[in-house]
């Protein structure tokens, strides 16, 4: 009676391969499928076949995905990418029984709907784990949280890493454009230096430093170093009102919006400060029948008494408006300037 | 005629001296009052949770000796392992509070070394103000540097690690860094080899005081490289320099914790890069007045090629080869933003070592913040050698400051000289505009300057440019943003920098003050009813608290060398109470020390950094812990009804919630319900097997459990089996028993 249960069982599995394909013909089937392109592109009888049909012992990951251009999809195209590079990985690096452990697939909208329907999937990007076990279409294959984990290469090898105890080394293509845009940078700015051989004087003009390091002090005390890590919106509409804010509540948040108004600010108290410190100049400069012309402000011929006023204006508008963005940021401070 | 002049003149130098020395002592003052808020309102007390392990190390210091304390081995700290605390601190904080500590009690003023400790800092400020004077006076002018001074001494940014009580490393550190830079740029600026050894002895100070001494050392050799490729070399630079950094470099050496590091880390090579250029640059200097120019290009060209080419390749061996260790991950983290947060979760998780956010800035800096760029620009405009160093220093410590908060305090030094310089150079053209006759500079007072600029402006008439009433107006206005600016920073000092953090004062609906105690009491209570050498588990926070202030010892503390150990604390926080307490027997854990806010409100509580621990813990045993399972199936972070059965089951989560939802927080709330986060929470019913409170303090904000010893066998459990017996019997009796009993 004991011997009998694993030859019937054995008979079955016969019997039922010889309507489908073998197991080893199947990992055959995939190892071939995927020896020229690291993915297997499914389409129906494929899908039914490979991932579908007991037995496997092998697991499945496939990318439910929508690349074709009539479909909105905007985040379809980088999750693809950073999927195959998991894939191309798998590929280059994997040993030889890992690799016929897992195997990657993506399943395009365009191709094989029907699978979506069949998997009852009406979005995309969708990450499914199909597991040695998985079978039949009652249970839920696993699924990737790109809401949580993201989609990134490494993320994806995690992933896949949790569900199958295959560790991929994620291998990335290493990216060319930043080196290439900082050559083409450098390669322009020394190319511009060796047309300008004979006069570089350029290098020597101040007034350029000083923009330059202003710009820098403008970008970094308006915190922008600070949106490059967060990545915080833009400008938020109000849920109830819909009406934008461009200044969010708390001190602890920022957006870009409010952030750009502050840098402005800060760079127009400045321009206020230097307005009055060159109006002062000018009086010197009358004296002197105006011997330096190198002066930002001596084109504009304005009167010194109305810079002076002008510069005093910025300071005082500019530094209460910066004063009162702060307000309302943070609560509870007491003082202010000019307005509320 | 001209000894009269002279008189005038010794006068006036007589009068501004006295100007300076009394602007200056005020400035001491205010800077000085101004951080006394904490203490006035509470006590004398050691702030925050570094400050309390300097001042254990201070009074062991004091109490041991000096070379005691080289060699201590704290036996309390970092259980079993121990810390070797002379060889991983800067000392010359506690130096030198114990070197006024013992002045103090050599001139017969017997003062408890807590005091010391306790005032270091303020007074240290108003030495860093009157180094700010120095440093801006060689940069641009008398008057700019009192300007700065007057900054330094009540600005925010620097208030922030400096008020009464704060005793870290930070308080001093400010002044030898400023005082650094000045002796710097008094050096190149008289090339003298003296001025230049009192830079490097300056320096040491400073490497002794505080690990930002790395900013320095790179921050002189990034000057002097900026001057020689601004073709401003000059024998000055290079006497001052060379001497400068063979000096600095082997003093540095002699504190114990850096020891080899400034030959052997790649932080410190650049310094020695420049080293050697300058040298080549010395080279080219001499060769070039005596060889022909053919020549000198082919010497000049080929060397250097080959000696960058060789060095380049040196230096990659020596990482290579491990003689020099490659850039740290804290150096990576400040210029790949994104470093940190994937690969070393525990500099991460500080709250300093976030990005800055606008507000912050304009917090720390209010008006400095909008002028300084005026400062920058007229140092520019007017650009000599020792204005391309404070170019420089703004430049890069704008940068720094941007990415990471604590950084915020080496960029207020540059911002106040500059909004110096910015604003004495505004006054000064508004108010002496006219007098450009007069021979002499004077900083005399501005009332005098008014009086000249009247007249001169009466007699000139209105073509002459800006008119006196602009000119008054402006001036008035300006003060007037001074006068802002001081309110601000007094406001600031008060409400968000004089907290001591150890006692927390809220305030009731009605508005009345309430002072929260409870880390006090119970740490005092651990004090008084455990044993000497109880073992003591808390998140690393405390850890310098509880070693402090209790006297017990600790597993991990706020110098959290050793990552693993805090995972394998994290991780007993995060698992159930069975597999946490292995974990603590095996670190013969005696009493467990939570912190939970949800009855006083008090956000900055466990619960809420408890997914810290759990990424911490993963780090290190990715299969046990997984963030994943700690966060409900919408991925947010809650202890409410949709938390996940592994936060429920986690050690952290019983210990912080046990008997919490049987008691009535105010009658409008409901049972269980979290204050802290304003949410009801999931489990309520939360039995302990293998740990029992201890203690709870008065508003719960410190819970105290204790580890169960193990009883010899296990115990039947009595409340379950017995009863099932029961109702089977019962059942059976009707007919069974009956039955049997007739058999």
């Amino acid at each position: 009676m004991r011997t009998l249960v694993p030859f019937l069982l054995v008979l079955l599995a016969v019997y039922r391969s010889a309507a489908q394909q073998t197991l080893d013909e199947k990992v055959q089937n995939l190892i071939d499928l995927t020896s020229r392109t690291s993915v297997v592109k499914f389409n129906m009888d494929k899908w039914k076949n490979l991932v579908r049909m007991q037995p496997r012992n092998y697991s499945m990951v496939v990318m439910f995905t929508a690349l074709s251009p009539g479909v909105n999809c905007p985040i379809c195209k980088p999750a693809y990418e950073e999927f195959m590079i998991v894939a191309n990985s798998h590929r280059y690096t994997s040993s030889e029984s890992d690799r016929r452990k897992v195997f990657f697939g993506i399943v395009d909208y365009e191709d094989a709907p029907q699978i979506f329907q069949q998997m009852n999937l009406n979005t995309a990007p969708i990450l499914y784990h199909f597991g040695q076990k998985h079978q039949g279409s009652k249970k839920k294959p696993e699924q990737m949280d790109f809401q949580r984990q993201g989609f990134d290469a490494d993320a994806i090898g995690r992933f896949v890493a949790d569900q199958t105890e295959v560790h991929i080394r994620v291998i990335r293509p290493p990216n060319y454009t930043a080196p290439v845009v900082i050559a083409l940078f450098v390669s322009l700015l020394l190319g511009m230096l060796y047309l300008k051989r004979n006069s570089l004087d350029f290098l020597l003009n101040r007034t350029m430093w000083g923009c330059v390091c202003l710009a820098i002090t403008f970008i970094f005390m308006s915190g922008q170093m600070w949106n490059h890590i967060r990545g915080p919106p833009f400008m938020i509409n109000n849920p109830q009102t819909k009406e934008p804010s461009f200044i969010h509540g708390s001190t602890q948040f920022q957006l870009i919006a409010e952030t750009y108004i502050v840098a402005v600010l800060y760079g127009l108290i400045a321009l206020g400060f230097i307005f009055v410190n060159e109006a002062a100049d000018m009086t010197k400069d009358k004296k002197k029948k105006e011997k330096n012309p190198n002066s930002i402000l001596s084109l504009i011929s304005v009167p010194a008494n109305t810079l002076a006023i002008i510069g005093l204006v910025f300071i005082c508008i500019f530094f209460s408006f910066l004063l009162s963005v702060f307000r309302s940021k943070y609560r509870g401070y007491p003082y202010s300037f000019l307005f509320a | 005629m001209t000894s009269s002049a002279s008189f005038r003149n010794r006068n006036r130098v007589r009068a501004t001296t006295l100007l300076t020395i009394a602007i200056l002592t005020l400035a001491w003052l205010a800077g000085f009052a101004s951080r006394l808020f904490a203490i006035v309102r509470f006590e004398s007390i050691i702030h925050e949770f570094d400050p309390w392990f300097n001042y254990r190390a201070t009074h062991h210091m004091v109490q041991h000796g000096f070379y005691k304390f080289l060699n201590w081995f704290d036996e309390r700290a970092w259980y079993p392992l121990g810390r070797i605390v002379g060889g991983t601190v800067y000392p010359g904080l506690m130096v030198t509070s114990g070197l006024i500590h013992w002045i103090l009690n050599s001139l017969n003023f017997p003062v408890h070394i807590r005091e010391v400790c306790v005032f270091l800092a303020p007074t240290f400020s108003g030495l860093t103000a009157i180094a700010t004077y120095f440093l801006t006076k060689e940069i641009w002018s008398p008057g700019a540097g009192l300007f700065a001074a007057c900054f330094i001494a009540v600005a925010p940014g620097y208030t922030s690690r400096s008020v009464a009580g704060s005793y870290d490393n930070e308080g001093i550190a400010i002044f030898a860094l400023q005082f650094t830079y000045f002796l710097w740029v008094k050096s190149l600026k008289t090339g003298s080899i003296m001025w230049a050894s009192m830079c490097a002895l300056s320096y040491f100070y400073m490497v002794s005081a505080w690990g930002g001494y790395v900013f320095i050392i790179n921050l002189i050799p990034l000057h002097a490289l900026a001057l020689i490729v601004m073709g401003r070399y000059s024998s000055r630079l290079f006497v001052s320099y060379t001497s400068f950094y063979c000096l600095a470099t082997i003093l540095s050496m002699q504190v114990p914790f850096v020891g080899f590091q400034p030959v052997r880390t790649s932080e410190h090579m650049p310094a020695f890069g420049v080293f050697g250029i300058l040298q080549i640059v010395a080279l080219m200097h001499y060769a070039r007045n005596r060889i022909t120019r053919q020549q000198f290009m082919t010497l000049f060209v080929g060397g250097l090629t080959i000696l960058v080419g060789l060095a380049i390749v040196v230096y990659f061996a020596l990482v290579w080869g491990g003689y020099v260790a490659p850039f740290s991950g804290r150096f990576y983290s400040l210029w790949d933003t994104g470093y940190a947060k994937i690969h070393i979760p525990i500099i991460a998780s500080v709250s300093e070592h976030q990005p800055t956010t606008w507000v912050s800035f304009f917090f720390d800096l209010h008006i400095t913040a909008a002028v300084f760029p005026v400062g920058l620009w007229y140092c520019i405009k007017q650009v000599n050698d020792e204005r391309v160093f404070i170019i420089l220093y703004a430049v890069s410590a704008v940068y720094f400051a941007g990415v990471m908060v604590r950084l915020m305090l080496t960029l207020t030094p540059a911002v106040c000289v500059l909004a110096g310089i910015g604003f004495s150079y505004t006054f000064e053209k508004l108010l002496r505009g006219e007098e450009t006759k007069e021979p002499a500079p004077s900083t005399a007072s501005n009332a005098k300057n008014k009086k000249k600029a009247k007249f001169t402006d009466t007699s000139n008439g209105e073509e002459a440019g800006v008119s006196f009433t602009v000119r008054a107006l402006i001036a008035i206005i300006l003060v007037g943003l001074l006068v802002l600016f001081v309110y601000h920073s007094t406001y600031i000092t008060s409400n968000s920098y004089s907290r001591p953090s150890v006692v927390i004062q809220s305030y009731t609906p009605r508005g009345g003050l309430y002072i929260m105690d409870d880390f006090r009491e119970a740490f005092h209570w651990l004090r008084e009813n455990t044993p000497e050498d109880a073992r003591i588990m808390s998140w690393w926070d405390y850890g310098y608290q509880i070693a402090g202030m209790a006297n017990r010892t600790t597993l991990v503390d706020n110098n959290t060398w050793n990552n693993s150990h805090i995972a394998l604390v994290g991780k007993a926080m995060a698992s159930n109470e069975s597999a946490a307490y292995e974990i603590m027997t095996e670190l013969d854990v005696d009493y467990i020390l939570v912190i939970f806010g949800g009855v006083s409100m008090y956000t900055g509580d466990d619960i809420n950094k408890f997914l810290w621990m759990v990424r911490i813990a993963q780090g290190e045993h990715p299969n046990d812990i997984r963030e994943a399972n700690y966060v409900s199936a919408s991925g947010e972070y809650t202890t409410g009804a949709g938390a996940p059965e592994a936060m429920f089951d986690s050690l952290l989560y019983k210990m912080c919630y046990y008997h919490f939802a049987e008691t009535q927080l105010g009658p409008n709330n409901q049972i269980g319900y979290d204050r802290a986060r304003g949410y009801v929470i999931g489990h309520k019913n939360i039995k302990l097997e293998y740990i029992e409170e201890a203690f709870t303090t008065y508003n719960w904000l410190v819970r105290i459990y204790k580890r169960k010893k193990l009883p010899n066998r296990p115990v039947v459990k009595k409340p379950t089996i017995p009863l099932e017996m029961e109702k089977v019997s019962q059942g059976k009796n009707k007919k069974g028993v009956i039955r049997s009993a007739k058999a």
